[in-house]
């Protein structure tokens, strides 16, 4: 009898494994589609109504807009001309300049004629110290809050302090919306009470033209990273998130624009300061100490497509945001793990929380792991090359079937992009991106959760934005 | 090539079952990509079609806005779809002769008939569709079927086909559905007072008549109701709800409070232990309150609850025959730094 060969028996168990995980990991996003699919094709049935001329009751919830700026001489008068243009019963606007270094306030006060207010500042989530308050003589909704710099959590959580409306929506200064974009994402609220935070589908500006702060036609961008990030928005949002919401199980709402409850917000604590991914750390957090109070409440997702947001085109852009993003998914499930598993933990707890460690933590260190180990394998003879071969064959193969699923669920709701053109683009983006995108993501995935390891410190990213999808913004 | 050292068996299993893998995910997507490719051209096709009826009805449908009687061609099954939806859409932005001529040519091409046959046999986005015409049409005949529509669990479609009852018959409407809205919590508030808007007065009277066998659970609701049509419910019954042991029955009620009928109540509410309730009470102490409540505004600019000390401030603004003056009076008068502060920011906001 001869002695098993242990070495091989190890490539076989890690071949195997790999093999599953990639089958579980695409399964997985293939059921979340799956329920995704019928969300969409109720709301697709509905969507001739939103198209018939709108009355407000004047019973909509007024909502005020926090938008934090750090550095953002250039853009944020224009932004808050076009949020201020935005068609909603009632809502205020309060800009946060964190401690710029430029001449943000300086553009504030000049812009917004904007005089000293003696506002009975509330400190119910501690905040950097503000320096001072002030109001728009022109417009009545809009005041201003200078601060030291704390970072974006902070500002936020300033902004929360002085608002004065029940709903807050965290707008990132360069966000795009569109006018009824305050309209759609605050429906949830309307019509079901429990509901305490929403967030809608954010899609990449690059590529379309941006006047006077609002979109006015779409088009697909011409460089190859940011072609690759409509791909990616389209499987994010629309069956990631879509489908976790069905289940509510979303969590994350985009940072760009979500919609919160402020009572809820300020009962857990606010934006937490020194985590990168905020917007996520706060909905799981949510959950999670809702969970544990037992109070019935509801996070949703609205498809429709209500901010457009600046895609990063060139290669070390993109890599920081990736990196950060990582960062701060790995954070946000850190600092709440007693959600997972936990006796009252439901669907975020139990499924959400799980599948997102399993697959968005773990999932790039499996990844790039079984890619190396393969290449490893072939090469040192470990395994055939009928073997890599069909291995490649399904990663890649399942790859492309859930970026196409994403581009179907497109198709069937929302069909942005008009032209055949535009869709032949896209179905070649489709199988491109995986023969070295998504393998680079996971790489610059990798990087973030090591970085996160050696907890490396945390500040507002750094984004090298060029715009050229503008015109007339801020004129 | 460095050859295989993978015991056969166990290297043969492992590509069967991956490239089995491959291929179905390579199937699959190919499905979807037909698919992909045949829903766009659906939709070209559907796009088409609307404009081509569009450019057909539109000319007749603004002559007849116009007070013109077009003569009508047939309307063909193809263009069923998007002339209404053209249809529903215009009748959106009308109102009086308008609105009502373009009924006459809904009305001559049967179109009547066609929306509650839709209601009756279509698929879900065709019900909405013909719920939101026969509204329009205000189509009597259409009662009996849109009356169970309403009550259906789907909230599109019921509130769209309560939208439609209520254009046919305002009294009817109130009488058999006010109790129905306030049960349904699904229904958003704000779409439930859009609609009830021009049923107002038959809401009020049958709201008045329900409201106090209501519990408590469901007051808030029924008082939000007749806050949002602004009805003005008899001062028994809202002095009923104000004394209520309940914070959201009370709260929901000050929200109503309109006249001076019940301020004896609202006085009283000032010192509640509960801050949203005295938050409420000030607010409607502004509303109508008098002169002499200006010393109890006043305490209550020292409340712990910003909110509270806010609304006061602002209540003590809106008092009758309050002017400047005596605001600066009562400015002077406070040494409790937080009152002072809240009440200095009410007064820049008025300036502003």
């Amino acid at each position: 009898m001869t002695d098993p060969n242990w070495g091989q028996l190890l490539a076989d168990f890690i071949t195997w494994f790999v093999f599953c995980y990639f089958i579980a990991l695409n399964g997985g996003y293939l059921a979340l589609n799956a329920i995704a699919l019928r969300a969409l094709r109720l709301k697709g049935q509905e969507m001739f109504m939103a198209d018939l001329p709108r009355a407000y009751s004047g019973l909509e919830p007024p909502v005020s807009i926090l938008v934090p700026a750090y550095n953002e001489e250039a853009t944020i008068a224009a932004s808050i001309r076009s949020m201020l243009q935005l068609s909603y019963a009632e809502f205020e606007i309060i800009v946060v300049n964190d401690g710029s270094r430029d001449g943000t306030l300086e553009v504030l006060q000049r812009e917004f004629a904007l005089l000293p207010f003696p506002e009975a500042y509330r400190r119910r989530i501690p905040t950097a110290e503000v320096r001072g308050i002030y109001r728009s003589t022109r417009y009545p909704n809009v005041r201003v809050i200078d601060k030291f710099n704390g970072g974006k959590a902070d500002s936020l959580n300033a902004a929360i302090n002085i608002s004065r409306y029940p709903l807050v929506c965290g707008v990132d200064a360069d966000s795009i919306l569109q006018r009824d974009s305050l309209a759609k994402v605050t429906e949830p609220f309307l019509r079901d009470p429990s509901v305490v935070a929403a967030g809608g589908t954010v899609r990449v500006a690059n590529g379309c033209t941006v006047s006077g702060g609002f979109l006015t036609s779409v088009g697909l961008p011409k460089n190859i990273w940011a072609l690759f990030q409509v791909v990616e928005y389209l499987r994010a949002f629309l069956f990631g998130r879509l489908g976790w919401s069905s289940m509510n199980g979303m969590l994350i709402i985009s940072g760009a624009f979500g919609v919160f409850r402020k009572d809820t917000v300020v009962e857990v604590g606010g934006y937490r300061r020194d985590t990168i991914g905020e917007d996520m750390e706060l909905v799981v957090r949510m959950h999670r100490l809702l969970r544990e109070k037992r109070k019935p409440y509801r996070i949703e997702f609205v498809p429709d497509p209500v901010c457009w947001t600046e895609a990063p085109e060139d290669y070390r852009t993109l890599k920081n945001q990736r990196i950060r993003w990582q960062r701060g998914l790995a954070e946000s499930l850190n600092a709440n793990w007693g959600l997972v598993f936990s006796r009252r933990g439901g669907v975020p707890g139990w499924v959400a929380f799980p599948f997102m460690l399993l697959f968005e933590w773990l999932g790039p260190l499996v990844e790039i792991g079984g890619y190396a180990f393969m290449i490893w394998a072939f090469l040192t003879g470990m395994i055939s090359w009928e073997a890599f071969g069909a291995f490649l064959f399904v990663a890649i193969g399942l790859g492309i079937l859930l970026s196409a699923s994403g581009l179907l669920l497109e198709e069937m709701s929302f069909h942005i992009y008009p032209r055949g053109k535009q869709l032949l683009m896209l179905g070649l983006v489709v199988i491109l991106e995986n023969f070295g995108y998504r393998q680079l993501n996971a790489v610059w995935r990798l990087t973030g959760l090591y970085r996160w390891a050696m907890q490396k410190e945390s500040s507002w990213g750094a984004m090298r934005r060029k715009g050229t999808w503008q015109s007339g913004a801020g004129k | 090539m460095t050859p295989s050292v993978l015991p056969a068996g166990a290297s043969v299993s492992f590509v069967t079952v991956a490239v089995w893998t491959g291929l179905v995910a390579l199937a699959l997507t190919l499905l979807l990509a037909l698919q992909i490719v045949l829903l766009r051209m659906a939709l070209r096709r559907r796009e088409r079609r609307a404009a081509r009826a569009v450019a057909r009805w539109r000319p007749l449908l603004n002559l007849a806005i116009v007070g013109e009687h077009p003569a009508l061609p047939s309307l063909s099954p193809r263009e069923r779809m998007p002339f209404l939806h053209l249809w529903a859409h215009l009748q959106g932005s009308l109102r009086g002769e308008a609105s009502e001529a373009l009924n006459e040519v809904a009305r001559r091409l049967g179109v009547d008939a066609l929306a509650r046959e839709m209601l009756a046999r279509g698929a879900r986005d065709q019900r909405l569709l013909a719920a939101l015409v026969l509204g329009h049409l205000q189509d009597r005949a259409a009662w009996p079927q849109l009356l169970p529509l309403a009550r259906a669990a789907d909230s599109a479609l019921s509130l769209t086909a309560l939208w439609a009852l209520v254009r046919v018959d305002p009294d009817a409407a109130a009488e058999y559905l006010t109790p129905l809205f306030v049960e349904r919590e699904d229904w958003a508030l704000s779409h439930v007072a859009g609609i009830l808007q021009q049923a107002s007065t038959p809401v009020a009277r049958v709201l008045a008549r329900i409201l106090p066998q209501l519990g408590e659970e469901r007051l808030p609701r029924a008082l939000r109701i007749a806050e949002s049509l602004r009805v003005m419910l008899p001062a028994g019954v809202l002095a009923d709800a104000l004394r209520s042991p309940s914070s959201a029955v009370v709260i929901a009620a000050l929200r109503g409070v309109l006249t001076p009928d019940t301020l004896q109540e609202v006085r009283a509410l000032l010192v509640h232990e509960d801050w949203q309730v005295r938050v409420q009470a000030a607010r409607a102490l502004g509303r109508v309150g008098e002169r002499s409540d200006a010393a109890r505004l006043t305490a209550l600019l020292g409340d712990r609850e910003w909110w509270v000390r806010y609304r006061a401030a602002q209540a003590l603004r809106e008092l009758p025959l309050l002017s400047r003056a005596d605001l600066e009076a009562v400015r002077a008068s406070l040494t409790d730094r937080f009152a002072l502060d809240m009440l200095d920011q009410v007064l820049a906001e008025e300036q502003a």
